[in-house]
């Protein structure tokens, strides 16, 4: 008897028990806890129950119960999110993907692979590296999250700069919609289906349009060499100019990334030190790929550009081991903050690039007017910052500031004509600062789109977009804060 | 007479000039208007538009004219928006790759600015000297190149868009990377004009390379399996082709003067790349094809002729169509075979390519009007036993009518359905253009 099996009384639970089986179903409390936040821990909130489907069809069920029954629901993967895309703020029952991950194929010559919404990132290159294959996007998170969050969340990583961010990876989804319903858009790959952008559109809507259950992607040729430079420069306006020269010279390096003082001495602190010099102001870590013979001349380039820019000190990686040691050092970069910090909070601003001595300038103000020290680590070759502010939680008012000096922060980015958000999404944390770069109507033509797909708000409700109720709802956020850091 | 009421109300909304009565006997592509106008201005668009939409009139949107054979089954809509007054650079931020340009503005026109600066948009369209940045985009063209540096989802990074009930919102933004709300950009990006003009685009930006060369390996047996294992050689190895298309004899009699199946290939990258990649071309071809170089201005000229095939008017008795067939990747080599083999038994001028890298194909047909209906016919039949599909991007009016030029409604139409109904109730905007009749 499910009924006694599960010892509950609650239908709703014994009734999804009945679609996914009874071990796939968590419902008591001490077990929902793990799933109260994702990767964004300021908010926390339970969930009425978790589910593990194994299949589309299973996915499917689900959701036609809640949808009939009135059950708020929303996907998650690996719980990687930065910006609280997956917190069940209403109660919601979270369909966890997880357990679907299977690679389901590959096809070289056509050069796509269909995945699993659970399939971790790094797996699908580790999967075809052998053939001498990639998948492109490359968060910072890839040895954990998985490719449905990546498309729910439109992922980035260091290596967008020339190859793109997932949208631009993406050949197919199999998705289900709020209602329940199946559908496929092009999982077979081909390009271009008549009718509106169905795919790109679901890429990046954060799981409030439908759930992914299986994804067509783009895979690519590793590039024949590979060259990464490492310089450093005393002062952060010199290496912010070189990223512009670098960028304005016609080079299109894989990858530019950028991290200021406070972040060196945080990577140093941590466990992938380099020995970056402490006195520096600025490191840029810089690769191209391509051509061997076209590669040797664009390093020629980069290395000009640098010593123009009064560069202190620059190296070219000697081998794939030392590559690999810098390139630790600069992806573990956010947990690394914890070294010298007990708590810190990122940000994902972009900006146009020429403005970027500006911006952080801007930057370093703010944190001199809070009193909290903010870290840069960021994606400088594509304008996208990660300003990182430290703060310590057990200090009474220091979450507000550091919540204060984020928002800041992404003040300055919309300022200067740039936006709130590169590849963290929106989620929860930034729904109000969507109003500093939409309009109200602006929102209301995307919350139109949203009403097509979800016309009962029963997915994912109450993420990406700003809510009337906030002043009311920012003191009760800001009181359950709290708590979660004590 | 409701259209010089029309003409009437219009002339208060633009300068007189620039309201006209359409053209009669240009009916033989239809999608125009019985009253033109040519907007100088985005409030003048919106204006047009709210006009339009209080009072019921349907709009046709037009700039260069290059895709007026493409969807739509109405001669005359009340109002054609002609945009191809509505041009000119906004902004360009060199240093920051980016440029925001009015809508209407010829392709040509952007990418000859651009050269000065040695930047360029990464899109190769058709027609680039009439077709305008607005229509490449609402059309979402693209040509061989797509396969090194993508299309206009790629490309594109901000667009302004006039509603139908002419407020204006913006999407995206002006910098390369944004995940802020829904990727609306996407939404408009190929909406064939029936959900919003489009009146300002944001586009990233590539600098010119700084060589470049074409390769083209004619197939004198016309052996299909070399060609494939060629290009699956190619693709499988780490040269970095930005183009790898498959011409059919036909079409590379008249960009090549070789009347043999002929591959394409394109390198961009500095000098010593370009050559380093032609010598692995050389040595992995040299057994079974036919090789000759094109460098420098001899490749741009090459791509100039290419894009520019088959845009002559019709002569008497001839029918001509274009069709877009997507397949997957590496099956592009059947649809170009097809093509062959329907020009022979049909006697139809048949000129056609595809990208083993996308699966994309552009198939010119002309010949006898029942010729041409039953090759679209049998590529339609082939494209779908193949998974892939067919569109009609080019068919007279007449022929639109009778042929569905979208193929079969996709399963969730009734989401495609909904957007439309959400944005424009009254249907305004390019009545019937798109999929489905949306």
């Amino acid at each position: 008897m499910a009924k006694k099996g599960l010892q509950t009384t609650d239908k709703d639970i014994i009734n999804l028990a009945k679609i996914v089986g009874e071990k796939e179903i968590l419902f008591k409390k001490a077990d929902l806890l793990a799933y109260d936040c994702d990767g964004f821990t300021i908010h926390k909130h339970l969930p009425k129950a978790v589910v593990f489907p194994n299949s589309t069809k299973e996915v499917a069920e689900v959701v036609k119960y809640c949808d009939l029954n009135q059950l708020p629901f929303l996907a998650r993967g690996a719980g990687t999110g930065l910006s609280g895309g997956a917190i069940p703020l209403n109660g919601e029952v979270i369909i966890s993907l997880v357990k679907m991950k299977r690679l389901l194929s590959v096809d070289l010559e056509n050069r796509r692979a269909v995945v699993e919404p659970g399939f971790v990132n790094l797996k699908l290159t580790n999967s075809i590296a052998d053939k001498g294959y990639y998948y492109a996007p490359d968060p910072s998170s890839q040895y954990a999250c998985t490719i449905g969050g990546n498309v729910a969340e439109n992922a980035g990583g260091a290596h967008c700069l020339k190859y793109g961010v997932t949208t631009n990876h993406i050949l197919g989804l199999e998705v289900v919609l709020p209602s329940g319903e199946i559908i496929d858009i092009s999982t077979n790959g081909v390009l271009d289906l008549p009718g509106y952008d169905l795919l790109g559109l679901l890429t990046g809507s954060e799981g409030t349009l439908g759930i992914v259950t299986k994804i067509t992607v783009r895979i690519l040729k590793n590039p024949e060499a590979k060259q990464t430079v490492l310089a450093y420069f005393d002062k952060v306006e010199d290496g912010s100019q070189a990223v512009s020269d670098i960028i304005s010279s016609g080079i299109v390096p894989a990858a530019l990334e950028m991290m200021d003082k406070t972040a060196i001495e945080g990577v140093e602190a941590a466990a992938f030190p380099v020995g970056h010099p402490k006195d520096i102001e600025a490191l840029l870590l810089i690769e191209v790929d391509g051509i061997s013979v076209g590669i040797t001349e664009q390093i020629k380039q980069i290395l000009e550009v640098c010593k123009k820019r009064n560069v202190r000190e620059v190296k070219v990686a000697q081998s794939e081991e030392e590559r690999g040691r810098w390139w630790a050092n600069r992806k573990t970069g956010f947990g690394a903050m914890g070294a010298i910090s007990p708590d810190y909070l990122v940000q994902d601003g972009v900006i146009p690039r020429s403005r970027l001595p500006e911006v952080l300038a801007r930057i370093n103000k703010i944190s001199e007017e809070s009193g909290l020290r903010i870290a840069n680590i960021f994606h400088a070759g594509d304008g996208n910052l990660h300003p990182l502010v430290l703060f310590d939680a057990r200090k009474s008012g220091e979450i507000e500031k550091a919540l204060a000096a984020g928002s800041e922060c992404l003040r300055v980015c919309a300022d200067v004509g740039g936006t709130i958000t590169g590849e963290h999404g929106v989620g929860i944390e930034k729904r109000e600062e969507m109003r500093f770069v939409f309009t109200e109507r602006e929102i209301a033509a995307q919350t139109d789109i949203r009403d097509v797909f979800n016309p009962k708000n029963l997915l994912n409700a109450g993420k990406l977009f700003p809510s009337p109720g906030r002043c009311v709802e920012v003191k009760k956020e800001m009181k359950n804060a709290r708590e979660t850091f004590v | 007479m409701i259209t010089s009421d029309l003409l009437n109300d219009l002339q208060i909304i633009v300068s007189d000039e620039r309201v006209v009565k359409g053209q009669n006997g240009d009916d033989f592509l239809g999608n125009s208007g019985r009253i033109v106008v040519k907007p100088e201005s985005e409030e003048e668009i919106t204006k047009i538009l709210q006009y339009a939409n209080a009072h019921n009139r349907k709009i046709s949107i037009a700039a260069g004219g290059t895709k007026r054979g493409f969807g739509g089954i109405t001669e005359a809509e009340d109002i054609e928006l002609s945009l191809e007054n509505f041009k000119g650079i906004m902004e360009h931020t060199v240093g920051d790759m980016t440029l925001t340009v009015k809508s209407g503005t010829p392709f040509k026109e952007l990418q000859a600015y651009l050269a000065q600066y040695n930047q360029k948009i990464s899109l190769d369209p058709f027609y680039p000297e009439r077709a305008t940045i607005g229509g490449i985009i609402a059309a979402n063209d693209s040509g061989p190149k797509r396969l090194g540096y993508g299309s206009a989802r790629d490309a594109v990074i901000g667009l302004r868009i006039a509603y139908p009930n002419g407020s204006v919102i913006r999407t995206g933004g002006k910098v390369v990377k944004n995940v802020a709300g829904y990727d609306m950009n996407k939404l408009f990006i190929g909406s064939m004009g029936t959900i919003g003009v489009i009146t300002e685009v944001t586009l990233k930006l590539r600098p010119l390379p700084q060589y470049e060369s074409v390769i083209l390996l004619a197939f004198p047996d016309g052996h299909h399996e070399w060609m494939k294992s060629f290009a699956v050689e190619l693709l499988d190895s780490m040269m970095e082709p930005v183009a790898l298309e498959l011409l059919s004899p036909t079409l590379s009699e008249n960009l090549t003067g070789c009347r043999y199946y002929t591959v394409a290939i394109s390198f961009e990258d500095v000098e010593a790349s370009v050559h380093y990649q032609e010598e692995f071309v050389k040595k992995l071809s040299s057994s079974f094809a036919n090789i000759s170089i094109l460098e420098k201005e001899k490749a741009c000229q090459f791509w100039e002729h290419f894009y520019n095939i088959d845009h002559k008017e019709s002569e008497k008795n001839e029918t001509k169509a274009t069709l877009k067939i997507a397949v997957i990747n590496l099956d592009v080599i059947r649809v170009i075979k097809e093509c062959e083999y329907l020009s022979d038994i049909h006697n139809l001028k048949i000129e056609g390519h595809g990208g083993f890298g996308h699966g994309l194909c552009h198939v010119h047909l002309s010949g006898a009007v029942e010729d041409v209906k039953t090759a679209i016919t049998q590529l339609r039949k082939l494209a779908t036993e193949l998974n892939g599909y067919a569109v009609l991007k080019y068919l007279p009016l007449k022929l639109r009518q009778e042929i569905n030029v979208w193929g079969e409604e996709p399963s969730y139409f009734s989401l495609l359905k909904g957007i439309k109904e959400k944005i424009d109730p009254k249907k305004i905007l390019n009545p019937g253009r798109f999929v489905g009749g949306i």
